[in-house]
Formats: structure tokens, C-alpha cells, sequence
């Protein structure tokens, strides 16, 4: 009985598990790179808070650093064996949000609406189902979108200051349609959740901001019907 | 919005189909945002029902593991119950094998094993605990020269084959990438039998195996409460080995085992006590001394019992 004990299993899985090791250092590389791209983009967009008329070359500035990052996205799926995306998925989900993040604030700001999950695969070169590969994880996308929440509940608040009274009433009706949408969602007690409890801090601040306006008659007549639809879907 | 996101029904989709259909006004109807988000609502539903399935599975699986442990420790030397006992602990096992085991797999067929790890790491490695100490009766029993069988042995023993309902093939990467989008694999029509697997991670392996030391130690302990003192010796080695291999491990970033090595090494230190009174006053006695305490890993186990 006392020869039960194999070692060799032990040696074994000291194999199995610097190969993982070893993957993971090179996936952390790549990681990196990405997250250095995206804070560029990030950084570029800030501008949007403080001069309106800089959007357009903003977008175009964070688009450029978004395109760059599918390069490494692509090498970064080769690193991962098949099947195998949720082992490693953590070194990556966050600034997967991020970029997601990102690239809705992008796409709001050019056309003014809600990006596809998709589109924003499309753009980071990801594919939409795990069963094609390397892909970007619905989760993932929802975090990302929920983020952006934030951002225009800061963004209403600025161009306010910067004397745009039309924005907040766009971002107040868009931001109604995303709640609409997040409350389809059955959602776990999971950090997704609790994310999205946030969700409603950030329409409140708008529909103030939107209600602040509308009261000091800042806003033009044309608008007053956008208004009026966003209480009521409210 | 948040109360009626946290009325979770049990079959969601549908209810989420009928809650809906009245209230969705003209508005909602028209509203593309809406739409996109009725699909990643079924997405997220689908994947949150899977993991709950899975989770029900696994714990069934635990439960009978637990209580296939249990029925190991009442092996005794003086009621020659050995045989009986192993004969019926490895039925069960074999049973969980070919019926628990196989639900999950059935799951998991097309999907990412690792992303509902959480949902049935609990099932597997206390599966992978009871079976070793399974085997750690029948090296014993039979003075073969046997040893623990690794993760590539239960892989082995876990492989299935379907026949009435044609499945998806698995291939070793335990991910078909060429499969369909659809997660209904069931929809395929495929003459052969379907070969398909439960992806045992060595990870899992290690981690339950971990587990068995605690066991070990209350075999120790309860052998020097029935006198048997040569066997608290014998386990008492085992667990050192044991030990000394979980020490050789170089592995970051992994806290769950780190744990688990810490208890191991309480373990080991209670089982040599043991042994150390066995010498130093004789069998009889040491039991007043260590049975005591018999405060065991209880930090590590579940809580089914």
C-alpha cells in the first residue's frame, strides 16, 4: 500500500502546468500592448469633454489606435489553443471592455447610435461566436456598453457647460433606449449586475441635466417633442 | 428596473417571451436597441440555464461522492468488510461514471468546458477525491504494485458514445472550432455514433487528489480509535508522500491550491502526531490523546453533511 503514491503524476503536471505558464506570459505580452494602444484612444476621446469641435478628429485619432489594436488581437488568438479561450479570458476581459467601451463612444459620437456586438467584433477583427474561434464575449460587450453609460452622463453634463443644449436631449432619449434594452436581460448576481444597478444613477444625472434645461427654456421649440417622448418611455 | 430583473423564473426565456409581449407598446416594437437586445438576452439565458444545469449535476455528483467516501471509511480490518465495501464503492463509482458524468458531458458538447469550469469543478474533484481513495483500498487490498491512476486515466474512462441522439464529435482539444453556431447540436442527423467526452483538467485532478489527504487523516485517526495501529503508520506515509509531492509543485497563482496545501500540511502533521503517540505510549494509549482532535479539514468541505 505505501507504493500508492505516484510522483510521477506530480512531475507530470509540473509539465502540464509551466506550459500554461508559459502561455500565459506571452499572452500578458500581447495584453500589454493592447492596453498601451487603448489608453492612447482613450486619452484622445478626453478631448470631447472640454472642446466640441475636436470630436470629429478625436473619433478619427481613437479609430486609428482601435485599428492597431486588431493587429494584436490577431496575435493574440494564435497563442490561444482551441477551444481554450475561457481558461485564459481573464488576462484579457478587462481591456476587451475597455475597447468595446471605446469604440461605442466612437460610434455614438460619429452616427449617434448604439453599436452592434458585431460591428465592434468586426472592428477588433473577433469573431461573434466562440464556436469560430477567438471571439468577443457577450459579457464583455454589455460591460463595455455600460461604461459608455457613464461617459455620456459626463459627456451631457459638459456640453452643457460648453453650451450645447441639444446633446443632453439626444444622449438623455439614446441612454432611455439602453435601459429599455438592459432590461430584457435576465441578469446573474454577477459583476454584470451590479454594473448595470449603476445604469440607472447615470439616466438619472441625464434626465436632470435634460430637466435643468428644459426649465430655464435653454433648449430650442424643436426639440421640445424628443423631450416629451423620453418622459414618457421613462 | 432592478425588481424586475431579480424575478428570476425558473424557465426564463418563455416567461421572458409572455412578460414581454404585453408590454412591449409601439415604442419598444420599433426600437432597434430593443431588438438587438432581445438576442443577447437569449444568449445570456441560454448560457446562465447551461451553467445552472451543470450546476445541479455537479452537485449530485458531489453528494454521491460524499457519501461513496463515507461508505469507504467504514472499511474496518476486523470485520473483513474490504472486499464487500470496494466492490460496491467502484459500482457506484462506475454508475456515476456512465450516468452523472455523462449528463455533463452531454452539456458541455460544442461548448467551452472551461467556461462552465465553476459550474462543475465542485462534482469532479470531489469524483476524482473519492475515486483515489477508492483506489487506494484496492492497491492495499490486493498487494498489487498499483498506483494512483492520473487525470488521463479518468479521461480515459470518461468517453462516450451516443448512438440514438447523434452529437457534435470532441475532438482531444475538447472543442469541435468547426461546429456549428447553433448550441442545439441535438438538430444535427448523423448516422454514426457520436463519440464525445468529459474534459477531465489536470488542475481538477491535482485539486481533488488534494482533497484526498483529508480523508487519509481520518482514516489515520480513526484506525488508532480501532486499534489498528500498523495502519495508521502505513497512511500516515502515504500522506507524507503525498505531501512531499504537492511541495514539488511550482505553481503561481493558483490560491485554491495553495490552500489546500496549507490543510494538507495540518494533515500530515495530525496523522505523524498520531503515529509519534503510537511509538511513544503504545496503541492504547495514544487514542486519548489524538482522537481529540479530530477536528478535520471541515474549512474544505462543502457542507452537505
Amino acid at each position: 500500500m505505501a507504493n500508492f503514491v505516484n510522483l510521477e503524476v506530480f512531475s507530470n503536471y509540473q509539465k502540464y502546468i509551466d506550459n500554461e505558464q508559459e502561455i500565459r506570459e506571452n499572452i500578458r505580452v500581447k495584453v500589454r500592448e493592447i492596453e498601451h494602444l487603448a489608453k492612447e484612444a482613450t486619452i484622445q476621446l478626453q478631448v470631447i469633454h472640454s472642446d466640441l469641435t475636436k470630436i470629429d478628429s478625436a473619433c478619427q485619432a481613437a479609430r486609428k489606435q482601435i485599428a492597431l489594436c486588431a493587429d494584436v488581437y490577431k496575435q493574440l488568438s494564435e497563442l490561444i489553443p482551441a477551444g481554450q479561450y475561457y481558461r485564459y479570458s481573464d488576462h484579457w476581459t478587462y481591456i476587451t471592455q475597455r475597447l468595446v467601451f471605446l469604440i461605442a463612444m466612437v460610434i455614438y459620437l460619429e452616427a449617434g447610435f448604439l453599436v452592434k456586438r458585431e460591428t465592434v467584433a468586426e472592428m477588433l477583427g473577433l469573431q461573434v461566436s466562440h464556436t469560430q474561434g477567438f471571439h468577443l464575449d457577450i459579457e464583455d460587450y454589455l460591460m463595455g456598453i455600460l461604461q459608455m453609460a457613464s461617459e455620456l452622463s459626463r459627456f451631457a453634463t459638459n456640453s452643457v457647460t460648453m453650451g450645447d443644449y441639444d446633446r443632453p436631449l439626444n444622449i438623455s432619449h439614446f441612454m432611455a433606449n439602453l435601459n429599455s434594452g438592459f432590461r430584457l436581460l435576465n441578469l446573474k448576481n454577477d459583476g454584470l449586475r451590479k454594473r448595470f444597478d449603476a445604469l440607472k444613477y447615470d439616466v438619472k444625472k441625464i434626465e436632470e441635466v435634460v430637466y435643468d434645461i428644459s426649465i430655464r427654456g435653454l433648449r430650442n421649440e424643436t426639440a421640445q417633442s424628443t423631450v416629451e417622448d423620453v418622459a414618457e418611455t421613462n | 428596473m432592478s425588481q424586475n430583473s431579480r424575478y428570476r423564473p425558473n424557465n426564463r426565456r418563455n416567461q421572458q417571451r409572455n412578460k414581454n409581449a404585453p408590454t412591449a407598446n409601439l415604442n419598444e416594437e420599433s426600437n432597434p436597441v430593443v431588438k438587438v437586445f432581445q438576442e443577447y438576452a437569449r444568449e445570456l439565458d441560454d448560457k446562465h440555464d447551461r451553467y445552472e444545469r451543470i450546476v445541479k449535476l455537479s452537485r449530485d455528483i458531489t453528494i454521491e461522492a460524499k457519501r461513496i467516501i463515507f461508505l469507504l471509511h467504514t472499511i474496518d480490518g476486523r470485520k473483513n468488510n474490504r472486499s464487500k465495501v470496494l466492490e460496491e464503492a467502484e459500482q457506484r463509482l462506475t454508475k456515476v461514471i456512465e450516468i452523472n458524468f455523462k449528463s455533463i458531458a452531454l452539456e458541455l458538447i460544442g461548448q467551452d468546458p472551461y467556461q462552465y469550469r465553476g459550474a462543475y469543478s465542485p462534482g469532479l474533484q470531489e469524483f476524482i477525491e473519492a475515486y483515489s481513495f477508492m483506489e487506494y483500498y484496492k492497491v492495499g487490498a490486493d498487494e498489487i504494485s498499483g498506483t494512483m491512476s492520473d487525470w488521463n486515466f479518468l479521461q480515459q474512462k470518461m468517453q462516450y458514445e451516443q448512438d440514438d441522439k447523434p452529437h457534435q464529435m470532441k475532438d482531444d482539444s475538447q472543442l469541435p472550432v468547426d461546429s456549428p453556431m447553433d448550441v442545439k447540436v441535438e438538430h444535427e442527423i448523423k448516422t454514426e455514433p457520436q463519440k464525445f467526452e468529459f474534459f477531465v483538467d489536470p488542475t481538477e485532478y491535482i485539486l481533488g487528489i488534494s482533497d484526498l489527504t483529508g480523508e487519509l487523516m481520518r482514516r489515520c485517526i480513526n484506525s488508532l480509535g480501532s486499534g489498528e495501529t500498523d495502519v495508521c503508520l502505513e497512511t500516515c506515509k502515504v500522506l507524507q508522500q503525498l505531501y512531499s509531492g504537492y511541495i514539488s509543485l511550482n505553481v503561481q497563482r493558483n490560491r485554491e491550491l495553495s490552500r489546500k496545501i496549507y490543510t494538507m500540511r495540518q494533515s500530515v502533521l495530525k496523522a505523524e502526531n498520531v503515529c509519534y503517540n503510537v511509538k511513544v505510549r503504545g496503541g492504547e494509549a495514544a487514542k486519548w490523546g489524538a482522537v481529540f482532535e479530530n477536528k478535520v479539514t471541515e474549512d474544505l468541505d462543502e457542507g452537505f453533511y
